[in-house]
């Protein structure tokens, strides 16, 4: 005996809340949007979700898909797996969207795939780079490159700086250690060593306890990852015990810089690059036009890409996500976005995006060089 | 639609059966537990370390129901001559314990990128499950409410001395409380971790802790139907205002604001007016004479 009773009283009250009828042609098409508007990490979720509205503002202006506008419905996912799970189930169950773009670590990513792929719908991933994200073939499409490719970039350019030594100071999650991990190996591989590895958990008000270990290392470079006020804490303890070494970060914009005289000329690190030119260039000025905020981070540029990379394959496939899931790998051969030319391997992973190498100067981060 | 609904009612009977193992212990036996989630994380690692090592469902099942008794006696030994205030911190520490060793134990527990679990892929049977754990749960937790046993853990509530002026010891009441309890929230863990379909130590952190005691506390504690009434209200306040705030034109970051701010004032109301709870524990007369 099937148990509907209960969900179908459940039903009558959801229903009044959000009713759909079917679809016709000149209707919006729907897309999600998942991102942790509260929580924690809130800054750089809140403008990749700003860099989706920005394209679906564009793609509307240019007459939508088919003649269908972009509707967009943005969930909160709190940064708790949970409410991400709450969100994508409301997405892809009540409001029916093919195909959801989503900001978040692998710890929410990971289960919204796995809800995703069952039900045979698209998720684009702008954040996490975690190298398990692959096992989700036709289901999840990266604009965010795994980190080993940006990581490997980094640890070479520690190596070219002259360091001989390097510590390791990174959050103690999929992101974190995945920096680590291969920053260290490229470093190493040009003949550099690692003379301390500290991982440190999230959240926590002081981190001297953690890094007091670098004032024996006494390491050459410093690398990092991470982002908000754990960043900010970790460089101002790191400042206190009087350690001088220069900082090497992946995705530095997303750090949180304690004190920007300390700092000037001490961090450097590599983005995904090519942001300056083009589309990035176009995107960077309608963001501060409607949003007056010229503070941009890089997932301005991927959320823009990936409604981008959506419209286009909605536009050569159609709307419903199987014909997405066949359009994508097509649309980004020919693609050249906010972020460069997008290349995928074969699971839809992104690989060899545009490096940017950065250093912190007077307040502010300057592209020194762009490898293509 | 209706996927929806049965998802979130699948969601509500998962936090319904943490709700009950807390309440029978704060809320019957007086015993502040701030590490609640550690049951569950027990039986959602057990669920997740089975799956990765290729048994069966069963197996994680029963290895969550194991470990979380014999984890709880653990837990609580150093209580024994502790007052039962330090209850709260021994608990919150194990729960924290817990959650580190498991970010640090790739090799077992995937670390910080969790583990893949198999999922229920018929959403009737995830409910299913979850309401048969809920109504299993229900049943033993009301029995304990109106059985001799529960009586006595009332006692250790409002009077531990008394209690032992009975002749009972206290420890072992709550000792015993505590494994009953730990195992309804292992097998809301093993439940959850099937729903879900992933394990991360992000997923058992204090915050969830402490939506399991709103639900007790908004819900009536010592009252076991209030307390899943307060699991419900807490579970659907969350997905119900997904819904509103989609009508609201409004920037999306300052909807989601909004929404919790919204929330928590429903909940602080509730706290000011309505401090013993929706279904406040009713009064209990005993005519010894008669009895």
């Amino acid at each position: 005996m099937k148990m509907t009773g209960l969900p179908l009283a459940f039903c009558s009250v959801l229903a009044v809340l959000g009713l759909q009828g079917p679809a016709r042609a000149a209707d919006p098409i729907q897309i999600g949007v998942i991102a942790n508007l509260t929580g924690q990490d809130v800054k750089t979720s809140v403008q990749m979700s700003r860099g989706v509205e920005l394209a679906a503002d564009d793609i509307n202006a240019a007459g939508g898909i088919d003649g269908r506008p972009i509707k967009l419905i943005v969930e909160d996912s709190e940064y708790r797996a949970q409410e991400a799970l709450n969100a994508a189930t409301k997405l892809y169950n009540v409001d029916k969207v093919e195909a959801a773009i989503m900001f978040g670590g692998s710890s929410l990513m990971i289960p919204v795939a796995e809800l995703a792929r069952d039900k045979g719908k698209i998720l684009i991933n702008t954040s996490s780079s975690s190298p398990k994200l692959g096992n989700y073939p036709g289901t999840l499409f990266s604009i965010l490159p795994l980190d080993d490719i940006l990581s490997k970039e980094l640890g070479n350019l520690i190596a070219d700086s002259g360091a001989k030594t390097a510590a390791v100071v990174v959050p103690n999650n999929a992101f974190g250690l995945g920096v680590a991990e291969a920053a260290a190996a490229a470093f190493e591989a040009k003949g550099g060593k690692i003379v301390e590895n500290i991982a440190y958990t999230e959240g926590q008000p002081d981190y001297r306890a953690d890094v007091q270990a670098l004032v024996k290392a006494k390491p050459d470079a410093i690398i990092t990852a991470g982002y908000g006020d754990d960043s900010r804490t970790v460089l101002r303890n790191v400042r206190e015990l009087g350690i001088n070494a220069t900082w090497f970060a992946a995705y530095p914009s997303i750090l949180e810089v304690d004190n920007k005289e300390w700092m000037n000329g001490r961090l450097l690190g590599v983005d995904n690059g090519g942001y300056s030119q083009g589309v990035g260039k176009a995107v960077q000025d309608k963001y501060a036009a409607k949003f007056g905020d010229k503070d941009i981070l890089a997932h301005v540029y991927y959320g823009y890409d990936a409604m981008m990379v959506l419209a286009e394959a909605m536009k050569k496939g159609g709307t419903d996500a199987a014909a997405i899931a066949k359009a994508m790998p097509e649309v980004v051969k020919t693609f050249d976005g906010a972020s460069g030319k997008i290349v995928w391997d074969d699971r839809g992973q992104r690989i060899d995006p545009p490096i940017d190498v950065l250093t912190y100067k007077d307040g502010k981060f300057e592209t020194t060089a762009t490898r293509n | 639609m209706l996927d929806f609904a049965i998802y979130s009612i699948t969601i509500i009977a998962v936090w319904s059966v943490l709700a009950l193992s807390l309440n029978i212990q704060f809320g019957m036996t007086g015993l502040v537990n701030f590490g609640q989630i550690l049951p569950f994380a027990l039986g959602s690692y057990a669920a997740g370390i089975s799956a990765s090592l290729g048994y069966p469902w069963w197996i994680g099942a029963l290895a969550g129901l194991i470990a979380a008794p014999l984890i709880a006696l653990l837990v609580i030994m150093p209580a024994q001559r502790l007052a039962q205030d330090y209850w709260a911190l021994i608990t919150l520490g194990a729960a924290e314990i817990f959650r580190l060793t498991v970010l640090n134990a790739p090799a077992l527990t995937g670390g910080a990128d969790g583990l893949v679990v198999p999922r229920f892929i018929d959403p009737t049977l995830a409910m299913s499950v979850a309401l048969a754990v809920l109504a299993v749960t229900f049943l033993l937790a009301q029995r304990i409410s109106s059985s001799p046993y529960g009586r006595m853990l009332r006692v250790l509530r409002e009077d531990e001395i008394l209690a032992s002026t009975l002749g009972r010891s206290p420890i072992r009441y709550q000792a015993s409380v505590s494994v009953i309890a730990w195992m309804m929230a292992a097998a809301a863990g093993v439940t959850y971790a099937h729903i879900t379909g992933y394990v991360a130590p992000s997923s058992f952190t204090v915050t969830e802790t402490f939506i399991i005691w709103t639900a007790v506390i908004l819900g009536g504690p010592g009252r076991n139907i209030g307390v899943i009434f307060g699991a419900a209200i807490i579970q659907l306040l969350g997905v119900s205002s997904r819904f509103v705030a989609q009508w609201i034109d409004l920037p999306p970051d300052l909807i989601a604001n909004l929404r919790l701010a919204s929330f928590g004032l429903v909940l602080v109301l509730m706290f000011l007016y309505r401090p013993q709870g929706l279904i406040p524990e009713a009064k209990q007369v005993h005519d010894a004479e008669r009895n």
